[in-house]
């Protein structure tokens, strides 16, 4: 029945499904997944990776505008030099041409290297490998460059830049298109969704970043743009212009106090500056005249009316005239010979064609970064004129800045597409690197050409070869670290971070991994916290309930679960021609009651009275919904009408990737229509149907819960919670010990938590069902009464009852792997076979004890099911040495040493896995060890329902003392009803009343938010059911006390809801300690739960104890657990540093036992009275020198013979033992501490 | 060590072998420098693969790098608690 013929359903509602679903476990589908919407979820970043070889072939795009590179030979003349020949009249020295390209990138599906003769079947890696063998998923990239001398004919080559990791489930992994059955047949999940690495065995993923709008010139004050220099203002427009590559180049306009315009960017990490008419000039060939009108307006408009505009621009031509540069080429030489050092080009290169260079690389490049034509020249001069228009409007005030916090202004960095940038940065940086290389070469063979015969020879064999080829290592640095290095720094804000672990912890915790998008660590740092509001423009995009709180909130989103992302640019070629037929024209005027304009991906098609903006908008949509071809529907057409200084008007669609958009209905043709964050603030949506506005609203949501994410879709009832509580449970669903996933046994993760008895939940949404969580259960449903039993329910602690204890309710396991490897520094790189120093195993010849044999087997590994202990043995090794003339090794020392379980806890062998190289001539130099850690719920485990009410067990009740119903049943867990009135969570109750009837009657229960409401209650509903099954209406029963068997005097409410236990477990938490590992310098004990350090009594807790009077404690904690000593001190000169031992008492043989005996006692003791005949410690300070008359007796001698007579009067007392450090730290800085000892 | 582990019958220090009788004719004469050689499944084709101290990890059958120790035979008793 496995390849079933008929089509694998893929329509799920609320209910169980068990048979549909154990079906789908017996044989998993041969077709498609059975849960598309869950593959939806993750697709961003798939095809955002699989958009770099196909589809828009992103890669390639960055190839052309990385361009050919052009090196000369010979050395560049000084100014000097160059004088000095244009004085003797001489032609300049004829240097030679080498140009360098990048035809091609390969990048190849991860396979065993050809050095691997032993694979026959199948060569191919497999994720699963690469998980269990700690390894990396990773494929050969390879180039094909492309080289000339002069004008030679090309020379081609295929160079390999080592391994680059690869996205799983994308184009370039063997999984791409697995069916769930092929998926089960290489170890993976059936709904395995890929969208993320695998680096040294470890699932990272590159989350999803929040960017600025591309190809919008934003409007912007900002305080700090006064710092730019002497006379900037606050004011300024910037766009983030994007290439096809999807690398971008943010060019920005300030506003200056007299009026006057700069234009600036940042170059390779540096800011440049520069007179925005010169830029002007630059494009196109033009005239005063020209750029007045372009942004004035002709002189028959209302624009030549606005004197403020007028003034500025007058002002704008006159400055510039101090340059006196006029034509195109002028400014464009100028430019090139300013910019020709920074921006790499060939120093042959004239200034004219430099800059034009730097205007294709620079200037607006999403208009025209490759092969620039006139026309887009012009495109680029309108867009600066109309961003110098709006940036005189923002300083006029007559319009409002836009804000870069809101979604609006947002879209979103692509893992996929970062990944390009840095692959397209590393081989640009590749090949800018054979300079110094050829130099290099040119200097050590006396002065090289590139036309001489060495040089075809040596080109690969001794310069490419030279360079640092190793491009796939930088990527793997990439998402190994999360750091970004780059000399260009992508026009990104911040350095690192780029990168998080996909934490299998749960289900809910990996996918929101998938969903989530960060504001960038730069504004984590912010102490402003307007960039974490939650503004409305972000409705339907970002989920609002699904944020953490604390230290991230509002800058760690979710997606909503229906929003969608653009992973390429859709087609738009026929637009223009459809706007130019609805009557947008080119004349334009300052004036926005004039003219306004409409713009399409950051060109501007032409401009239009605001009257007809509103009815091409209107068109457009019409047309683009009812599926007209020219106009795509994920068209965004933001229409931003006129308004009294509002956002600046005009039509601006973008159709680009990276962008946000999501469906809702048209209502005028009742049909599917997307929205793009841009455009929606102008749009009326209408939420449910009674916000409809007649005439007003255009459209309307397909269900509210579109707007929440998929965690936070699963919380029931959330529309009857307090907001906070959702957000808890938001993040508690996520710390929830579930089921990782169904491929558990061919995980290597770190930690793993299991719960070992998992259910569906009774009460569930539809989605619940349509993103397939019953593969993951998460959480048990438990009968819980609210009722205030024992008092161990105080203060948010609940009672377990035993026997559901014992039924293995709550039951989990953590999976730890552990690598022990044997090679010291833990370096992966393969070691030649006779580098080899250590072996797994018992030493030949030694013999092996039977107590090392109880985890152990022969073969010197544990033995599968051992019970391990701290200190017990896992592995035990020897020394080897590799004998050439047997080819084998050799022992010689005959000792086992053996690895030891280090952990606490006490747990169990569940697998081993031998690990061998890719190369398979390895012997064995790791094992990866999974332990198996049972943890059953006990006293201090955090549990939670799914209202954000979490508590921690507090007892296991005996079933025999629990109460009981009329019917018999018990509760399994007590919860205080205190925890309701303040946190009212409303939701929970209806659970448990919907949980209570769905068990009742035998069906699931639908708890989608916003279908009940105030005339229909879910009370009504659920009350309703519970009455049909006899059971009280409001879900209260009579309980009767488990100890005195008497009825309570109240009905108890009862029901059933769904519990998660949280992965916060005492076992993990728990520190006490008396005695134990100290600090060496101070003595006192170390901190940190890790190391056995204890919690620290801190000078809150001091004060407390002080205040209480409690001294006893004090002095416990402060001294005798800490770092009491005890030292001499000698009375005299108080001083601890001056005594000493004395090493003898005196100067005859006698006496010198005598002493001896003495200071036995002294030590057995320890109480020695000061002043006696046998002191062992005297202070030396006190002491004087022994002159000829002293009695023997009372002399005593010091460790270099000296004699000295009295200091005597020394004493032991009890310090912190830091205080006699105290004193030698004061002592070396000349400081004496001197101490007053009383009696 | 634990005092509920299942303890060996220990017969002169672990020469023999507690494992399934498959390969004790291999482990007898020539495993007293190599070691005894010892079973393991292949991670990829599920194939038995022996090895003895020293030998290049990889599947006989398939040439896969991931071997899985298998589960012992010896009796595995734990005080049920």
């Amino acid at each position: 029945m496995a390849p079933s013929a008929t089509e694998t359903d893929t329509i799920w509602s609320v209910n169980y499904d068990t048979l549909k679903r154990e079906k789908l476990f017996r044989n998993p589908p041969t077709d498609h997944t059975a849960y598309p919407a869950l593959a939806a979820s993750i697709r961003p970043h798939v095809d955002s990776f699989n958009a770099l070889f196909d589809g828009p072939k992103t890669l390639e795009e960055a190839l052309k505008d990385i361009g050919t590179k052009t090196f000369l030979d010979g050395d560049s003349e000084t100014p000097e030099q160059k004088k000095a020949r244009i004085a003797e009249g001489r032609k300049a020295p004829r240097r030679n041409r080498l140009n360098v390209r990048i035809s091609e990138v390969f990048l190849e599906k991860p396979a065993l290297p050809p050095t691997n003769k032993f694979a026959t079947r199948n060569r191919n890696i497999y994720p699963s490998e690469c998980r269990e063998r700690h390894a990396t998923y990773r494929g050969k990239l390879r180039a094909r460059i492309e080289w000339q001398v002069n004008n030679g004919d090309w020379m081609e080559s295929v160079r390999e830049l080592g391994q680059v990791p690869i996205m799983l489930r994308t184009n370039r992994c063997h999984l791409e298109k697995a069916t769930p059955h092929e998926l089960v047949e290489h170890k993976e999940e059936s709904e395995e969704l890929g969208g993320y690495f695998i680096v040294n065995g470890n699932e990272k993923l590159i989350r999803m970043l929040v960017v600025g709008k591309r190809n919008y010139p934003m409007a912007i004050i900002r305080g700090s743009f006064v710092k730019r220099g002497h006379t900037y203002t606050k004011y300024g427009i910037q766009i983030r212009s994007v290439r096809p590559d999807q690398t971008s180049q943010t060019n920005s306009l300030h506003y200056l106090t007299d009026g006057n315009l700069t234009f600036r960017f940042s170059w390779r990490k540096n800011e440049y500056l520069i007179p925005v008419m010169m830029i002007l000039k630059a494009l196109v060939e033009t005239n005063d005249r020209e750029i007045f009108e372009g942004i004035v307006g002709s002189a028959s408009s209302e624009g030549i009316k606005n004197t403020f505009i007028t003034d500025r621009v007058e002002l704008l031509l006159r400055t510039y005239k101090a340059y006196n540069k006029h034509s195109r080429s002028a400014c464009r030489s100028y430019l090139g010979e300013k910019f020709k050092p920074v921006l790499g080009v060939a120093a042959d290169m004239s200034n004219e064609d430099a800059g034009t260079e730097f205007l294709r690389k620079v200037v607006l490049p999403h208009l025209g970064c490759h092969n620039v034509s006139e026309t887009q020249d012009y495109d680029k001069f309108k867009m600066i004129l109309f961003m110098i228009r709006k940036l005189y409007a923002l300083v006029a005030g007559d319009c409002a800045p836009d804000n870069p916090d809101a979604v609006s202004n947002q879209e979103i960095l692509l893992g996929g597409f970062l990944y390009g940038m840095l692959l397209k940065e590393r081989l640009e940086e590749w090949v800018r690197s054979f300079q110094p290389i050829l130099r290099d070469w040119s200097n050590r063979n006396s002065g090289a050409r590139f036309t001489d015969s060495a040089f075809e020879r040596d080109f690969l064999s001794k310069i490419v070869k030279r360079s640092n080829e190793n491009i796939g290592g930088a990527l793997e640095y990439f998402l190994s670290t999360g750091n970004l290095v780059s000399p260009t720094g992508l026009d990104l804000q911040q350095a690192s971070g780029y990168t998080v672990m996909a934490e299998k912890i749960n289900f809910y915790r990996f996918i929101s991994h998938f969903r989530m998008i960060h504001r960038g660590s730069f504004f984590a740092q912010l102490k402003t916290t307007t960039v974490r509001k939650l503004l409305p423009e972000s409705w339907g995009f970002f989920c609002p309930v699904h944020t953490p709180d604390g230290a991230p909130c509002g800058l760690l989103n979710h997606l909503a679960h229906k929003c969608l992302i653009a992973t390429s640019d859709i087609d738009v070629s026929k637009v223009p021609k459809a706007l130019v037929q609805l009557g947008v024209r080119s004349e334009s005027s300052v004036s926005v009651e004039e003219s306004v304009t409409v713009q399409l991906d950051g060109r501007i098609i032409g401009y239009c009275s605001p009257r007809q903006a509103g009815l091409i908008a209107n068109t457009l949509r019409r047309w683009k919904v009812a599926g007209d071809d020219r106009i795509p529907v994920e068209l965004e057409i933001g229409y931003v009408p006129n308004s009294n200084g509002g956002q600046y008007p005009g039509i601006y669609m973008f159709s680009q990737a990276a962008r946000m958009y999501r469906p809702v209905k048209y209502l005028a043709l009742g049909k599917l229509d997307y929205v793009g964050p841009f455009e929606q603030p102008f749009m009326e949506i209408a939420c449910m149907p009674n916000d409809l506005i007649s005439g007003v609203s255009t459209h309307i949501e397909f269900t509210p819960t579109n707007m929440l994410s998929i965690v936070a879709n699963m919380t029931p009832f959330s529309d009857q919670n307090q907001s906070p509580r959702n957000m808890y449970q938001c993040q508690m669903s996520k710390q929830t010990m579930g089921t990782p996933g169904t491929a558990i046994d061919y995980r290597t993760d770190n930690k793993l938590y299991r719960l070992q008895t998992g259910q569906t939940p009774i009460v569930r949404s539809p989605l619940y069902n349509a993103y397939g969580l019953d593969n993951f259960p998460n959480g048990t449903n438990a009968v819980v009464a609210i009722i205030s039993y024992t008092g161990y329910d105080m203060d948010d602690a609940m009672i377990i009852n035993k026997s559901s204890h014992e039924r293995g309710f709550g039951h989990g396991t953590i999976y730890k792997t552990k690598v022990h490897g044997l090679d010291e520094k833990d370096s992966r790189r393969g070691k030649s076979r006779r580098e080899i120093t250590k072996l797994f195993g018992f030493a030949p010849g030694d013999q092996i004890k039977a107590e090392w044999r109880a985890t152990l087997d022969e073969d010197g590994l544990p033995h599968i099911g051992a019970k391990v202990k701290e200190g017990s043995y896992v592995a035990a090794w020897h020394n080897v040495r590799y004998d050439a003339a047997s080819d084998s090794y050799v022992n010689v020392d005959g000792v086992t040493h053996f690895v030891k379980y280090k952990d606490a806890e006490e747990g169990y062998i569940d697998s081993l896995r031998i690990l061998g190289a890719e190369s398979g001539v390895e012997p064995c130099q790791s094992i990866s060890v999974k332990y198996r850690i049972p943890r059953k719920p006990i006293i201090g485990d955090k549990f939670s329902s799914r209202h954000g009410q979490k508590g921690v067990c507090s007892q296991l009740w005996p079933a025999v003392d629990m109460p009981f119903s009329e019917s018999g049943i018990q509760p399994d867990l007590i919860i205080n009803p205190h925890a309701f009135p303040s946190r009212m969570t409303i939701a929970q109750m209806v659970e448990s009343m919907a949980g209570k009837a769905g068990a009742l009657h035998g069906h699931p229960q639908d708890c989608t938010p916003f279908q009940f409401s105030e005339e229909n209650t879910a009370v009504d509903y659920f009350g309703q059911q519970l009455r049909k099954a006899g059971y009280n209406y409001f879900g209260n029963e009579p309980l009767y006390s488990g100890i005195t068997g008497k009825e309570f005097a109240a009905d108890i409410f009862i029901g059933v809801v769904h519990y998660q236990r949280l992965r916060h477990m005492v076992n993990d938490k728990f520190q006490v300690r008396t005695t134990g590992p100290v600090n060496n310098l101070t003595g006192q004990p170390v901190k940190g739960r890790a190391k056995g350090g204890g919690i620290r009594v801190g000078e809150m807790e001091r004060d407390s104890l002080i205040a209480h009077g409690a001294a006893f404690l004090l002095q416990d904690r402060l001294m005798n657990c800490s770092d009491a000593t005890r030292s001499w001190i000698c009375r005299d000169c108080g001083s601890f540093l001056s005594t000493q031992v004395v090493a003898s008492a005196a100067g005859s043989r006698a006496s010198r036992i005598a002493a001896a005996k003495a200071a036995s006692n002294q030590s057995a003791g320890s109480s020695e009275k000061p002043g006696g005949m046998a002191a062992l410690v005297r202070c030396r300070r006190c002491a004087r020198e022994a002159v000829f008359e002293d009695s023997r007796a009372v002399l005593w001698e010091d460790g270099d013979g000296r004699r000295y007579v009295g200091g005597d009067n020394v004493t032991v007392v009890a310090v912190p033992g830091v205080l006699r450090y105290l004193d030698v730290e004061l002592a070396a800085m000349g400081i004496r501490m001197k101490f007053k000892v009383e009696n | 060590m634990s005092r509920e582990a299942y303890q060996v019958p220990s017969n002169l220090g672990g020469s023999q072998n507690a494992f399934g009788g498959a390969d004790t004719g291999a482990s007898g004469g020539a495993a007293s420098l190599d070691g005894p050689m010892v079973a393991y499944l292949c991670g990829e084709c599920n194939s038995r693969v022996s090895l003895k101290r020293g030998d290049q990890i990889r599947c006989k059958e398939c040439g896969h790098r991931v071997l899985y120790k298998e589960r012992t035979k010896r009796m595995v008793q734990f005080e049920a608690r």
